[in-house]
């Protein structure tokens, strides 16, 4: 299709055991429901290394949402395995912080901006000095330290949704999930937001996965795009983003490579609409 | 000028009942209603006095306290009852039952149980009061946003901790509900439950007068629950101000949208 492929592969990257900071093994959900089962997540692995910037994208009722709970700690699989550092995901982990979509319910509206970044860190019992340092960071990094004693519904859904960036920080996790978080969000907002995970991600080391079903936003922002197949899920390809480090959402965006990884996950992700799934991946993950 | 306008809104209407009041017993005598002066002299001459230690403030002691004991149980309970799916299915047909029953039934029952003491006066005061409370803070509890748990899980947010930064605040614009609620039931209560074999206490008082055919004395005792009762509200929107706050900023916002 493209004279100049990007580094693909079928099927989930894995890493040599040991090697990787998450790991998701023959990850399988399904839903027991009245109707009968629904199969969401067939067979899922991948691995992210420590510090990657990894994007999820599929097509829409694709089980992203499904995948990330899973790994989250928040859903129970079906069958298959998450690890983090080796350990096996039972519940939530202590070292994973989670951006939802919905920041609105998210945030607790009875607490103050400054209060919702520093629950966490007072219920794990983070002394108070140190609290304060670290909420003033987090908020000072999404650039929000202005508004520390405003309420999250007092503020744009923009800003709502960087004080729930600021609270995963401040948490400090090795690694950060973010489920859609810009999917409610006007388009300029969501053009600031994503040079600010950028930059955090750059600040912190900090590992991201980052789930959208947005093409151009999961280029933009990843190191690393795994494209999921439709439902039930497998995954489709797994691609390098050899784009220059520093973004810019003019420069990048024009760049002809920006086009040809556009053109490439496009075409992916309309090919898994329509039911095409690749076979190799799915025995390579069976073994 | 804002608080002009403010203070003309709260005692307007007041005033002009007053006058009504003024006009319509100035002209003939009525001997069972007395005129606005004649009860502001038999309201001090009544209750400013001996009958406010011995008779006003152990009632309100007794409202207070079985309304804030209400208030308290209930809301434990609530939370108990409200976090557990089969907690609710057990209990909430009895608790059903329990709240059809009007508490003054209960004031002979508690009376043989309790004895005539303060403690049944009390007791009558819950039994009536804890309903409101203890039912809205289980549908506080039960209608919990999904998001904010798993953010709470998420965040390893679980136990007591979650209770008290999470679902109890959640649920406050619902338990608060129920105390307004509870309040006017408390009210009622403390002089129902004074009107039975009793020798002190407001609603004794007031029976006594009516009885003994003191008119304004007995007018004086309803103007005195009047009074508690305004007070109460004013108490409690007070509160309700402060703990809410962020309720009611919310709400004004959504709706502005």
């Amino acid at each position: 299709m493209l004279s100049n492929n990007p580094t693909s592969h079928a099927g989930g990257r894995t890493l040599p055991e040991g090697e990787a900071l998450l790991s998701v093994r023959n990850l399988k959900k399904v839903y027991h429901t009245d109707a009968g089962d629904i199969e969401a997540v067939r067979n899922l692995t991948f691995d992210l290394g420590r510090g990657e910037l990894v994007c999820l994208v599929g097509p829409s009722g694709s089980g992203k949402t499904t995948l990330l709970k899973c790994i989250a700690g928040l859903l129970n699989s079906t069958s298959g395995e998450v690890r983090l550092d080796g350990q096996v995901i039972t519940g939530p982990p202590k070292k994973m912080a989670v951006v939802f979509q919905e920041y609105g319910r998210s945030l607790f509206p009875w607490l103050r901006v400054a209060e919702n970044v520093e629950l966490p860190l007072k219920n794990a019992g983070v002394p108070k000095e140190e609290r304060k340092r670290l909420v003033q960071e987090a908020l000072e990094a999404v650039g929000l330290a202005h508004v520390p004693k405003s309420y999250p519904w007092q503020l744009s859904g923009g800003m709502q949704q960087r004080v729930a960036i600021a609270r995963a920080v401040a948490y400090q996790p090795e690694v950060l999930l973010m489920d859609e978080p810009f999917a409610a969000v006007d388009a300029q907002t969501r053009a600031d937001l994503e040079d600010l995970i950028r930059s955090v991600w750059k600040k912190l080391g900090v590992t991201v996965l980052f789930v959208t079903h947005d093409i151009d936003e999961s280029i933009y922002l990843g190191e690393r795009v795994i494209i999921l197949s439709s439902s039930p899920t497998i995954v489709q390809e797994d691609i390098l983003i050899d784009l220059p480090a520093e973004r810019d959402q003019l420069e990048t965006r024009s760049l002809p490579r920006f086009t040809e990884l556009r053109h490439h996950v496009y075409a992916e992700i309309q090919k898994a609409k329509q039911g095409h799934r690749p076979e190799e991946a799915i025995t390579m993950v069976a073994k | 000028m804002k608080t002009l306008k403010s203070v003309g809104f709260l005692l307007g209407l007041p005033i002009i009942l007053l006058l009504w009041w003024w006009l319509a017993t100035s002209g003939a005598p009525n001997f069972f209603v007395p005129t606005p002066a004649k009860l502001l002299t038999t309201f001090v001459e009544t209750w400013i006095g001996e009958r406010l230690i011995t008779d006003v403030l152990p009632s309100i002691m007794r409202l207070v306290v079985g309304v804030l004991a209400a208030i308290v149980l209930g809301i434990v309970l609530g939370l108990a009852v409200g976090l557990n799916r089969t907690m609710r299915a057990v209990t909430e047909p009895v608790f059903e039952f329990f709240r059809a029953l009007p508490p003054p039934v209960l004031v002979p029952v508690l009376m043989l149980l309790v004895g005539i003491n303060d403690g049944m006066k009390i007791a009558v005061i819950i039994s009536g009061c804890i309903w409101p409370v203890l039912l809205n803070t289980i549908e506080g509890v039960r209608s919990i946003d999904p998001v904010q748990n798993e953010t709470s899980r998420s965040y390893g947010i679980s136990g007591f901790a979650r209770i008290r930064y999470q679902i109890l605040p959640s649920a406050t614009p619902t338990i608060m509900a129920g105390v307004r609620q509870a309040l006017s039931i408390g009210l009622i209560l403390m002089v129902i439950s004074e009107m039975f074999a009793s020798s002190s206490g407001l609603g004794f008082t007031i029976v006594q007068f009516q009885r003994s055919f003191a008119v304004p004395e007995m007018w004086s005792g309803i103007v005195v629950l009047g009074l508690i009762g305004v007070a109460l509200s004013f108490i409690f929107q007070a509160v309700e101000r402060r703990v809410l706050r962020w309720y009611h900023g919310l709400k004004e916002v959504e709706n502005a949208v």
